[in-house]
């Protein structure tokens, strides 16, 4: 397919290796084309040069709060207009393109609807406003895939937030899209819910849709989604499969805080594991050991420790969060 | 689109809001009831000043509109579920001119029933001069609404901004600088009702009836279709 | 790290459920009490109500009331400097252009409009998104949020009062050629207009914040105090003039915008232009004052007992 969008406004040449552009198994055009897009508000730059493709299957995007992952996929959904850069979805452009949202279910981040209508009357609204024919049977299809047949008669004010939640991917689903949009879907879900939701999705990618699900918990992606992009201060930090993004994190070494009796005799002993890359001492008499396998680490100091008679105060790691690990991304 | 109406319908209505609307609406009857009773009734011309002008097309038609119509849009962008509506293929038109319809389907009754009483009381029985006033409260209910969805939909504070226009834009400088008189829905109104009965409601110092309908298909269109770019354009949240 | 039972300790590594010490300190310092919680309150209503700290477009409505009144009190006193010059001194007061005891009479209708706009901000919004709540559950109690708040929003209503009266009286100094005298003779207008824009910032306050207390949507809230003053006007003083004599006297009594007007009138000892030919005027002083007082107090009442009660 010939690209008809303009080339990235960066200006930044990508090498080949790290074009993030993923490739799908079918060879077949990607559903999504984000190029070289940006956006910001004033003087605050919340999306930076991003550019991605997105094809069939589950795609996770993922990043702290506040990266700018709902932002991009307002604009997306063409819901908010972008500063520079083009999107595509389905080869055409989002943006003022309203004949497109036959093939999009979108569900934003608020949780708000219209209180006073039922279930049922909500997702039959929004199947009546998609153009879907066969209204009754489409929408009973919808609220028995997210199993909320018995409330559909009540007001929604009268729900609970997760079957708010469930509703809603009902009202998301009623006009059968190609393309599912569903930023933070699994805010304020509890485990149960969570559980379902996931399954309710994977059901779905497995009948060809393409799904985009943003979220800042990095186990949940981890268990949806096939393909996951990394959004930190506005700009892609990753993208790509999640394992290979976890092999990318093993190559630097953890960094775990011991705090003991005898700091430097448990330092000399540490030293010697194979497991250890370097230890270092803090001012404040902490050490602070580099290791590349951490399992290791795991089972061998306390048997130093206690082989040394060194009593451990406390032992933590400084940079398990997603924060630090995008940072080494980053600036990789 | 019929959809969106019914659904703009119930989220306009509340038992409340339509109590005090009611209770607006009967204002004018109720006074002009007491008036026209009175020995010293007024001449026509003070009493269609002060009735017509003042009360009806300059206060409560304008606030009892700008309390429906603003919220309209401006409930929806407050709740954030406007992009349920937006979020379909319909064209934007098809989302505008239906919350408009349903401002006017509230607003209009109270308005017109409001102005048929209150025509029939003052002028006696005369079915012309009462339809003028009707028709022409009717107009004015029309274009306030296409202006206040409009200001829903752009500003955050349209109602200030709202309160600011009927206050002093119709209430104060359109009684004595000309030039207004051209951007004033007011005096639309007004000049409707004299167009449509001119045995009754002759002289007076307002715009001719050829140029207030032209005037207001333009506005009434205008506003309608500023409301649809602004929908195409804005960031919906 | 935390020691387990058996004195063994466990180390925490990602898949460990340890709860780390690491950066949560209580408070240890001192604890103000509940004054400084509604001074607290106090000052992010005056912040509110004048957009402070909320971006530009917070600030253009408010701010442009402001402006307006002290467009009107500099024109007026443009007005009167202009005569004086071109007539002679006094020529202000022969030909009687409007002053002080004017002022609060021609503005009403802004202010009451002032007040019917801002004065939701400061109440509705708390009660819609919850975050009343968190006033709540602090050691504040619902009147005092309720008294901040009328402090705020007459806090601000006065100031934007005296600035406007203070450019007037400047102007008016300044503009005759004989301002000390004109100082000597014309000095008690100043503790006058003081009072009598309390009065006014009062009754505004209190009526616009009882109609806010109603409602949470701040829309439903400012047209209906803007009706309610639009529409009693002119329906009163109709009335009153066709139907006459006592009946019609309190019947203009029910002109809500005249009301403070009144007191003015009171305050200053003349009638102003506005109220010149209210039926109401003609009753004795302590009837209008005690008319005022009854709507200034009995809102601020309910208001009171409104939030009293209220709890998270």
């Amino acid at each position: 397919m010939s690209r008809s969008t303009a080339p990235p406004m960066s200006g930044v040449t990508r090498s080949a290796a790290s074009d993030p552009r993923t490739t799908s198994a079918s060879g077949l055009a990607p559903v999504i084309r984000v190029d070289g897009v940006s956006r910001w508000f004033g003087s605050v730059v919340a999306v930076s040069d991003v550019t991605f493709d997105v094809s069939p299957g589950i795609t996770g995007l993922l990043g702290p709060n506040g990266a700018g992952k709902t932002t991009l996929l307002r604009m997306i959904t063409g819901l908010a207009a972008v500063s520079s850069g083009t999107i595509t979805v389905f080869g055409e452009p989002v943006r003022d393109n309203p004949p497109l949202y036959r093939r999009i279910g979108v569900m934003s981040e608020h949780e708000a609807v219209y209180g006073f209508l039922t279930g049922r009357d909500f997702v039959r609204m929004m199947g009546r406003l998609r153009g879907v024919e066969d209204l009754d049977a489409a929408v009973d299809r919808a609220i028995d895939f997210v199993d909320l047949a018995d409330a559909q008669h009540r007001p929604m004010k009268t729900y609970s937030r997760g079957m708010r939640q469930r509703m809603r991917l009902a009202a998301t689903l009623v006009h059968d899209p190609e393309l599912l949009i569903l930023d933070e879907p699994l805010n304020g879900a509890d485990p149960r819910q969570r559980v379902h939701f996931q399954s309710l999705l994977r059901k779905l990618a497995a009948e060809g849709r393409t799904i985009v699900i943003s979220s800042h918990i990095l186990e949940e992606v981890e268990l949806l989604a096939d393909t996951v992009l990394l959004i930190v201060n506005g700009k892609l930090a990753a993208s790509g499969g999640f394992r290979a993004i976890r092999a990318a994190l093993d190559e630097r070494p953890y960094h775990v805080r011991v705090v003991c009796d005898a700091p430097r005799e448990l330092a000399s002993a540490v030293v010697m594991l194979d497991s250890v890359d370097a230890v270092n001492i803090d001012p404040d008499g902490a050490i602070v050991v580099l290791s590349r396998n951490v399992r290791d680490l795991q089972i061998e100091l306390p048997r130093l420790a206690q082989a040394a008679a060194i009593r451990l105060r406390r032992v933590e790691p400084l940079d398990d969060s997603l924060e630090s690990v995008f940072g080494y991304l980053v600036e990789r | 689109m019929g959809a969106i109406y019914l659904l703009t319908l119930r989220q306009l209505t509340g038992r409340w809001r339509l109590l005090i609307l009611t209770v607006l609406a009967a204002l004018p009857v109720i006074i002009t009831a007491l008036v026209v009773r009175s020995p010293e009734a007024p001449s026509v011309s003070d009493f269609e000043s002060f009735v017509f002008s003042t009360l009806l097309a300059g206060s409560i038609s304008p606030l009892v509109v700008l309390a429906i119509a603003a919220a309209a849009f401006a409930n929806e962008i407050e709740d954030r579920t406007l992009a349920n509506l937006t979020l379909s293929p319909l064209p934007r038109s098809r989302i505008v001119v239906p919350k408009l319809l349903a401002a006017i389907t509230i607003a209009g009754p109270p308005v017109a029933i409001s102005a048929l009483l209150t025509g029939h009381l003052a002028f006696l029985g005369d079915v012309r001069a009462t339809l003028a006033v009707t028709a022409s409260a009717l107009v004015g209910v029309a274009l306030y609404s296409a202006a206040f969805t409009w200001l829903g939909l752009v500003s955050s504070q349209a109602i200030g901004i709202g309160l600011l226009y009927i206050v002093l834009w119709e209430g104060f400088f359109s009684g004595f600088v000309d030039g207004v008189r051209l951007l004033s829905i007011r005096h639309y109104s007004i000049a409707l009702m004299h167009g449509l009965d001119p045995r009754r409601f002759a002289g007076g110092h307002h715009l001719g009836f050829g140029v207030t309908i032209a005037l207001s298909a333009i506005v009434f269109c205008g506003f309608v279709w500023l409301s649809v770019r602004r929908l195409r354009r804005m960031d919906v949240p | 790290m935390t020691e387990t039972q058996t004195g063994r300790p466990e180390t925490a590594m990602p898949r460990g459920g340890t709860v780390f010490d690491i950066g949560y300190q209580r408070y240890t310092g001192p604890r103000e009490g509940r004054h400084r919680g509604r001074f607290a309150v106090f000052k992010n209503g005056v912040r509110t109500a004048l957009g402070l700290g909320r971006g530009g477009r917070a600030k253009v409505l408010p701010w442009f009331f402001i402006g307006v009144l002290a467009a009107i009190a500099l024109i007026m006193a443009l007005i009167a400097g202009a005569a004086e010059r071109l007539a002679g001194p006094g020529t202000a007061e022969e030909i009687g252009l409007p002053s002080h005891s004017d002022y609060y009479g021609i503005v009403s209708m802004i202010v009451f409009v002032f007040a019917a706009v801002v004065a939701p901000e400061l109440l509705c919004r708390d009660r819609r998104e919850g975050a009343i709540n968190l006033y709540l559950v602090r050691p504040l109690t619902g009147s005092d949020y309720i008294a901040a708040r009328w402090c705020a929003f007459f806090a601000v209503m006065v100031a934007a009062l005296w600035l406007a009266q203070s450019i007037l009286f400047t102007g008016l100094v300044m503009g005759d050629p004989t301002p000390i005298a004109y100082l000597r003779e014309n000095w008690l207008d100043v503790p006058r207009f003081l009072l009598a824009g309390i009065a006014f910032a009062a009754y505004a306050t209190s009526l616009a914040m009882l109609t806010a207390s109603f409602t949470n949507r701040r829309a439903y809230a400012s047209v209906f105090l803007v009706g309610l003053f639009v529409i009693s006007t002119p329906f009163t003083v109709g009335l009153a003039s066709e139907i006459g004599g006592t009946v019609g006297q309190w019947i203009s009594m029910f002109n809500l915008t005249n009301i403070p007007v009144h007191v003015n009138d009171i305050i200053f000892g003349e009638v102003s232009k506005i109220t010149e030919g209210a039926p109401a005027g003609e009753f004795p002083a302590w009837v209008l004052v005690s008319w005022y007082f009854a709507w200034t107090l009995v809102p601020g009442g309910i208001l009171w007992l409104r939030y009293r009660r209220m709890t998270p």
